[in-house]
């Protein structure tokens, strides 16, 4: 029998190249989300080349648009980033009111920051619950989604769907908070910063844990400013780009967060910069749950953009027209274009919108943070190793319904 | 040319116009409901109101509410003046966007919706309705008023063709203008005052003139209603391509509206031509859309009577061909027709001349009356289309042919379209030849008597022309595709050529159009 350390002696096992092996990952397998396929160039177990190959999920979304009115984007839009859909609803209401030109009441602005910061909180749930899962630990996996759920009863309990909430409209929301919502968010902020801190104990000492994440899938600055990314996988290189800081909107300029970065851009920095951004959005959501008026409207007062009152429409006909015409020509939006962008779960969720005068857009364009990410992704897997890219793959938290539209 | 400025934008006019006239000219709409370009200035519905800001201001005194003194206060408003009714001068400044004019406007049509009932959802009008359009552009604001509104009277029958809602009414007057000014008609007109305002009937009279469609046409609510239309389909459904009437020889221009999901047509409207029809059409005419799914020939027939039997396509044009070739071409009759288009007609004069017959004849539609107002004595689109196809050759009647069948020297007929003016029986001298062949959209006296029919495209489904009493052609363009397996008569007529062996000269329609044009030249 052989030494068992000359077995182990890495670099000479290295140094033996083999033939080069050309391996298809996905688009069917399960850490590729069903939707992303990679052309690996094998050599060994080294990746010397690959090929990332998205588009198993375009559905024509931009397309799609330009067909219903602006309103009835929004379930397209629920369909984007499908783990985050409150913050795609609120990024397309900005986007068409910023080319009505006019302003939300107060408290919806609040309204909308909280429920797109829970939203928020569900997405980096995910994404760490997965990355956890995919190397083994399913524990933290199941405390997550655990409290991802009652973050979900309360979106549930405010929109009537746990998902795709459909609970945007251009100049407010579909319907005023509950008499409950406040302490129902209350009630839910202990649990969210207990599974942290649960999650933090199971993993962030845990030897197999560490070797999988840390100095794999690194991103560097420049890399990532050049691909253009932006959100978690931009800051955990070390930069600070942040819309809600940056560029605030709605009301973020009210509140006293900040805005975690990291150090090195690899898989660990990205895991942590999403836990830390956590207990930030929470930090963010105790502030507006008591900056946020209990009364008020939450919809524009004009019935050229908002809908009636149902009562109203069924007895006078003022109101009837209003919502005839908001129904089979829906909001007329002025002729120009306009960019708007908000601060998406994995990062800068930009709409670019031509209209041409009528109820419908003549133009939609989306900018899909994960697009940018998956690009990048490339960068952080080459030359690392076939079963890193489970764990890479899985920080970049491509979200298919977003990156191929 | 002397000129105003509306809005800032300067607007040159012939002296004598209105404001409303030369802006509309230009393409400028200033909102209106009781003018219209052809009817006269009625000025009572207010919505068109502008400011003139040029020359000496003239204010009207008014009280505002104070709200620090918790009073009404006097004060002054400009005033403003009707567009339709304000005679254009030169080096005028007019505003009909400037707060004041919004404000007038916003009124107007919050006074207009006073007591309008709640019947978007079932009224026809929706969808095209001036109210519901202005609203959302020029009001935009929800019920002030709590009370219950006046009812008035709804759903009266006016005549054959309209009913009218006393509730939706705006008091326009356009469709008693219409009955006095182009049915030159005074059959309807208006009763009492301020809300409890309708539209009335004169005592014993119906609503029965040959213009009672353009009354729900101008309607610019729906408080006018076509007995036709109404609860058929709702008008956001419908698309809309460009016609030519085919009803007389006037040659009215069209909308007609369809419905894509079902191919059908629901409804025409008149397309505005100053020089056929300016805004109008008759009842007759608007109703000529029925006849696209009524009768519709859809599948090749042989024999007749009893003995006829539905063929194959191709089987069909075999056996026309066979029949054509049975016959001399000294005794082969073509009968044109003066309801099918000009392309269509000179497709079977060209066959002819290919085949060396020269026996033509017209076949055309008759029992109608004319007006001087719109409605020419011929009730056929395109006689003048189908005698310039012929050129030199002489048309012959329907008449003359059956004398010439009867009198042996005609064994063979070739005829295009089912209109006749002739009964099936006065046609049965034709149904003793074996030699007849009908090139057809719909089934009728003509087609009944022919051994052989081939299904061709309607009028709303091929791309064609008409040359109107007066000498213009007007071409039209395909509105829905034609069934399957059907296609418009000078693709057929070409394939029958090729079949019998003869050039007829033509390829395609851009072919038959450059000869037309061509001999138009010449005949020049």
């Amino acid at each position: 029998m052989e030494p068992a350390d000359e077995l182990l002696n890495e670099d000479a096992a290295l140094e033996l190249h083999t033939d080069p092996m050309r391996l298809n990952m996905g688009p069917s397998h399960p850490a590729m989300h069903g939707t992303i396929r990679m052309v690996l160039d094998l050599d060994g177990e080294t990746l010397v080349n690959l090929d990332v190959q998205p588009g198993y999920l375009h559905r024509g979304f931009e397309k799609s648009c330009e067909r219903g009115t602006w309103t009835q984007v929004f379930p397209y839009a629920d369909r984007l980033n499908y783990v985050s859909p409150m913050l795609n609803n609120v990024g397309w209401s900005l986007a068409v009111e910023k080319l009505l030109q006019i302003e939300v009441p107060e408290r919806c602005q609040y309204y909308r920051v909280i429920l797109g910061e829970l939203s928020r909180i569900a997405d980096h749930f995910t994404c760490n619950g997965a990355s956890a899962m995919e190397l083994g630990a399913f524990t933290p996996f199941l405390w997550l989604l655990k409290v991802r759920d009652w973050v979900w009863d309360i979106l549930e309990r405010e929109t009537g769907a746990r998902m795709t909430h459909s609970f945007g409209r251009i100049g407010g929301m579909a319907a005023p908070p509950t008499a409950t919502f406040k302490d129902d968010v209350r009630r839910v902020i202990p649990e969210v910063f207990k599974v942290v801190k649960e999650t933090e104990t199971m993993l962030i000492r845990n030897r197999i844990f560490l070797d999988r994440m840390q100095g794999v899938g690194v991103l560097t600055k420049e890399q990532a400013l050049s691909y253009g990314c932006t959100g978690p996988v931009a800051r955990s290189t070390g930069l600070p780009y942040d819309v809600r800081k940056d560029h605030p909107y709605l009301v973020y300029d009210r509140f006293d967060f900040d805005v975690p970065i990291g150090e090195d851009g690899d898989n660990w920095d990205r895991f942590m910069v999403r836990l830390e951004e956590i207990r930030q959005s929470v930090r963010i959501i105790e502030q507006a749950i008591e900056q946020m008026p209990d009364e008020g409207p939450i919809n524009i007062d004009d019935p050229r953009i908002t809908y009636p009152d149902k009562q109203a429409v069924y007895t006078t006909i003022e109101a009837t027209i209003a919502h005839f015409k908001l129904v089979m020509e829906g909001l007329q939006v002025p002729k120009g274009e306009a960019y708007s962008f908000t601060e998406g779960g994995n990062g800068e969720l930009g709409f670019y919108i031509v209209s041409d005068g009528s109820g419908t857009p003549y133009r939609v364009r989306v900018r899909p943070p994960c697009w940018y990410n998956l690009a990048a992704s490339r960068e952080m897997l080459l030359g690392g190793m076939i079963a890193d890219i489970i764990p890479t793959f899985g920080s970049v938290n491509m979200i298919g319904g977003e990156c191929d539209r | 040319m002397p000129k105003f400025t509306l809005n800032g934008q300067e607007i040159s006019f012939e002296p004598g116009e209105t404001v409303m006239q030369a802006a509309w000219r230009e393409g400028i709409e200033i909102p209106h409901y009781c003018w219209h370009p052809g009817l006269s200035v009625a000025a009572n519905c207010r919505m068109c109101l502008v400011q003139v800001e040029s020359g000496r201001q003239m204010e009207m005194p008014q009280l505002v509410f104070d709200e620090d003194k918790g009073a009404y206060v006097p004060a002054t408003k400009p005033k403003l003046q009707p567009a339709c009714q304000l005679a254009a001068a030169d080096g005028m400044v007019i505003s009909s966007t400037n707060d004041e004019v919004k404000a007038a406007q916003a009124a107007v049509q919050e006074f207009l919706l006073l007591n309008h009932p709640v019947d978007c959802p079932i009224c026809d009008q929706a969808g095209e309705c001036k109210l519901q359009d202005y609203y959302y552009t020029h009001q935009a604001t929800l019920k002030r008023k709590l009370t219950e509104p006046v009812h008035k009277p709804k759903g009266v029958r006016f005549g054959p063709t309209i009913v009218y809602d006393a509730e939706r009414c705006i008091m326009c007057t356009r469709c008693i203008r219409v009955c006095d000014e182009l049915a030159k008609d005074h059959v309807l007109d208006m009763r009492e005052r301020g809300n409890k305002n309708e539209i009335v009937l004169a005592p014993g009279r119906e609503l029965d003139h040959k213009y009672t469609l353009m009354t729900e046409h101008v309607c610019p609510v729906g408080a006018l209603t076509s007995r036709d239309f109404r609860f058929k389909a709702r008008v956001w459904f419908l698309k809309s391509g460009k016609g030519v009437c085919t009803g007389c020889a006037t040659g009215c221009n069209t909308h007609v509206d369809y419905d894509p999901r079902y191919g059908k047509v629901y409804r025409l409207r008149p397309r505005d031509n100053p020089d056929v029809n300016k805004f109008w059409m008759c009842d007759d005419g608007m109703m000529t859309y029925m006849r696209h799914d009524t009768d519709r020939l859809d599948m090749p027939t042989e024999g007749r009577g009893q003995e006829r039997r539905a063929i194959g396509e191709r089987e069909a044009l075999e056996l026309a061909a066979d029949k054509i070739r049975a016959v001399d071409p000294s005794e082969l009759a073509f009968v044109l027709s003066a309801q099918s288009t000009t392309e269509d007609n000179l497709a079977l004069v060209k066959l002819a001349e290919a085949l060396g017959a020269d026996r033509m004849y017209l076949a055309a539609l008759g029992g109608w009356e004319g007006d001087d107002i719109l409605r020419s004595d011929d009730n056929n689109p395109n006689r003048a289309g189908a005698t310039h196809a012929a050129g030199d050759i002489e048309l012959k009647s329907v008449g003359e042919l059956l004398s010439d069948v009867q009198a042996g020297s005609v064994r063979g007929v070739v005829a295009l379209g089912w209109a006749t003016a002739e009964s099936l029986k006065e046609l049965a001298p034709l149904a003793t030849l074996d030699s007849v062949v009908s090139l057809t959209s719909h089934v009728g006296a003509l087609p009944a008597v022919a051994a052989v029919t081939i299904p061709v495209a309607d009028i709303y489904e091929l791309d064609g022309s008409f040359v109107n009493e007066k000498g213009i052609s007007q071409s039209f363009e395909t509105v829905l595709p034609p069934p399957v397996g059907i296609e418009p008569a000078w693709k057929a007529i070409s394939d029958l050529g090729a079949l019998l062996g003869v050039d007829v000269g033509f390829t395609d329609l851009d072919g038959l159009r450059q000869s037309l044009l061509e001999s138009a030249e010449a005949a020049q």
